[in-house]
């Protein structure tokens, strides 16, 4: 079976072959992890706030975007926005981010009055009941079953301060963990004041006079339509996509360098073996295909690992920290072709040089 | 008699930093088909160019080589490959067999490369081959686990395996013991006499010299002996 001179050449070495595959497998583990966890976030934002059953959000300036949220906006705008015509309810949200609980990623926290926050969004509680006091949360069923934590236990936010699950709700909408407005305002130290106001229409059809009316009434602030909040993390996080292209590109050359180096040590501890190929007749074409057919089992294995580790890797860090990986055929095919375009690429070279030595000095070489 | 190789006042310059050495000084010599011929002389007298330059692995400075009715110096770097892929078979001192290989494995190896994209190997022209060198019971065996000898029976293997017009060796038994030199060199005379296999073969042993059919001599890139005899 290994009297392939490809496959025995490499199991000559392995160490060095296998050093060699899981450089390419890095290349895609980064590809595969970096891309999987954006689609996951990506998705899971976008599922989430597509349960969000108001159509406006009515706030200041700059005050909430993807990543950030302050609490400047003044409740008295609640009455003022539930006078204007066409306008069913509105409701107040702080929303608090912090880093996550366990050290790793991001975790938003939701002030809001549980009853008319789950009336305009459709949440129920499955379990317990509404958060009252100022140590008091709710929290979605996907948090609960991440963090192993049910109505009694306790979960930490602001640091280490200690709050207990009092309910579970469904459907997820928003942050996972909810509060009440006044506890949040407490913790906060910002009373009467939120992040924003969901603003629920008695037409959705009707939303976008609905919200000339509220620019009319309230000039100066800020309204969006909860629809086109996230619609793709890329366009949500200035630079994302820059910043993953960048990393397919970082990734195509660490497979390509590792694959090279080998290949360059490979042919130079193999000259000798290379010059009797020429003695034996090969062509420069055949010497090529041999060292090209070894990168690119080399870069096949890596491939292989990559996407095995990718996937254990990113289901053990969902386990672990909650984060969400969604991995997609297109990122797939592009973490294929840069492992064994990576890998063809690096080692042309080491190929080129080695289908070019004169071959009575490749003969002599010791 | 037909020849099968035929060379023409070859001459070989190597440019060695600003000195021209002459390794070849108009060399002329004919090769007939079924020849058995030892090539002597002191080292550096340009015998291994001479081997070098009949397998088409470096180019004269001047003068012609013609093997089997195809010119080795009228032809592309590519186009000698393949004549030398076709038509050349090598056997060198230090064997050079591909220790990741078996036996089987390096006559494959030949094979592939001497059929190109024809086709795939003879298993029974491999077994044939590695019996008649008495290596049958080595042939799934690794270099390193063989004694030089037996290494060096492969290495004719692989060198015949592909039916070539020349065999050519370089000292082929430089790194053998006496007993095992022999064996050798009863190889090669047997190919030589059973199968009208044309070989040249550098050597500096005088009994292995002995047991070809003529000897030529080498002195300062020339040969100043051309046709000695041998009686065997």
């Amino acid at each position: 079976m290994f009297d392939s001179l490809v496959a025995a050449n490499i199991l000559q070495r392995p160490v060095r072959a296998l050093v060699s595959v899981a450089g390419v497998a890095l290349g895609v583990c980064l590809v595969m992890l970096f891309t999987g966890l954006a689609r996951g976030m990506s998705n899971d934002l976008e599922r989430r706030s597509s349960n969000m059953r108001a159509e406006i959000l009515f706030t200041r300036p700059g005050s909430k975007e993807l990543m950030t949220s302050t609490v400047n906006l003044s409740t008295r705008y609640v009455e003022e926005l539930e006078r204007i015509a066409g306008v069913e309810a509105a409701v107040p949200v702080i929303r608090y981010i912090s880093q996550g609980s366990r050290g790793f990623g991001i975790e938003q926290v939701e002030g809001v009055e549980w009853a008319p926050y789950a009336a305009m969004n459709g949440m129920r509680l499955i379990e317990g009941r509404a958060p009252e006091g100022n140590n008091e949360v709710v929290i979605d069923e996907t948090k609960a079953r991440n963090n192993r934590v049910g109505v009694g236990g306790e979960i930490q936010i602001f640091g280490n301060r200690a709050y207990r699950v009092v309910g579970v709700y469904s459907p997820e909408s928003g942050a996972r963990i909810k509060m009440s407005l006044a506890a949040m305002q407490d913790a906060l130290e910002t009373p009467n004041k939120c992040s924003y106001v969901l603003v629920k229409c008695r037409d959705a059809n009707e939303q976008r006079v609905i919200a000339e009316r509220i620019d009319a009434a309230l000039p100066g602030n800020k309204i969006q339509f909860t629809n086109e909040l996230v619609l793709n993390i890329e366009k949500s996080i200035p630079y994302l996509g820059v910043f993953l292209r960048t990393l397919v590109g970082l990734a195509a050359v660490v497979s390509a360098l590792v694959v090279m180096l080998a290949m360059y040590t490979t042919i130079t501890e193999r000259t000798r073996e290379i010059g009797v190929l020429k003695a034996l007749g090969a062509s420069r074409g055949y010497i090529i295909s041999v060292i090209e057919k070894e990168a690119l089992l080399i870069s096949f294995l890596g491939l292989v690992i990559g996407f095995a580790v990718s996937f254990i890797a990113g289901h053990l860090i969902h386990r672990t920290y909650g984060l969400v990986f969604e991995y997609g055929w297109s990122w797939a095919l592009t973490a294929a072709a840069i492992g064994l375009g990576g890998g063809a690429l690096g080692a042309l070279y080491p190929a080129m040089r080695a289908a070019g030595l004169d071959p009575v000095s490749a003969l002599s070489y010791e | 008699m037909r020849t099968i190789l035929k060379a023409e006042n070859l001459q070989k310059t190597y440019r060695v930093g600003s000195v021209d050495v002459h390794a070849l000084r108009g060399v002329s010599l004919d090769v007939e088909e079924g020849d058995f011929l030892a090539i002597m002389g002191p080292s550096g007298c340009g015998k291994s160019t001479l081997l070098h330059l009949f397998g088409g692995l470096l180019t004269p400075t001047a003068g012609r080589i013609v093997i089997d009715d195809e010119d080795l110096t009228a032809v592309t770097d590519a186009q000698r490959t393949d004549i030398r892929r076709r038509k050349i078979g090598f056997v060198f001192q230090r064997f050079n067999l591909f220790p990741t290989l078996s036996a089987d494995g390096n006559l494959r190896l030949a094979e592939r490369i001497h059929a190109g994209s024809n086709g795939a190997g003879n298993a029974e022209r491999r077994r044939e081959v590695l019996t008649l060198l008495q290596l049958e019971d080595k042939m799934h065996h690794k270099p390193l686990e063989m004694s030089g000898g037996e290494q060096q029976r492969v290495a004719l293997a692989r060198a015949v395996v592909t039916s070539p017009a020349i065999i050519l060796a370089d000292e082929p038994t430089g790194n053998l013991d006496t007993e095992n030199s022999a064996i050798v060199l009863n190889m090669f005379q047997e190919m030589n006499y059973r199968f009208n296999q044309t070989i040249i073969m550098i050597t500096h042993n005088p009994e292995a010299a002995a047991m070809c059919r003529r000897i030529i001599q080498m002195r300062d890139g020339q040969i100043v002996a051309p046709n000695v005899a041998v009686q065997i």
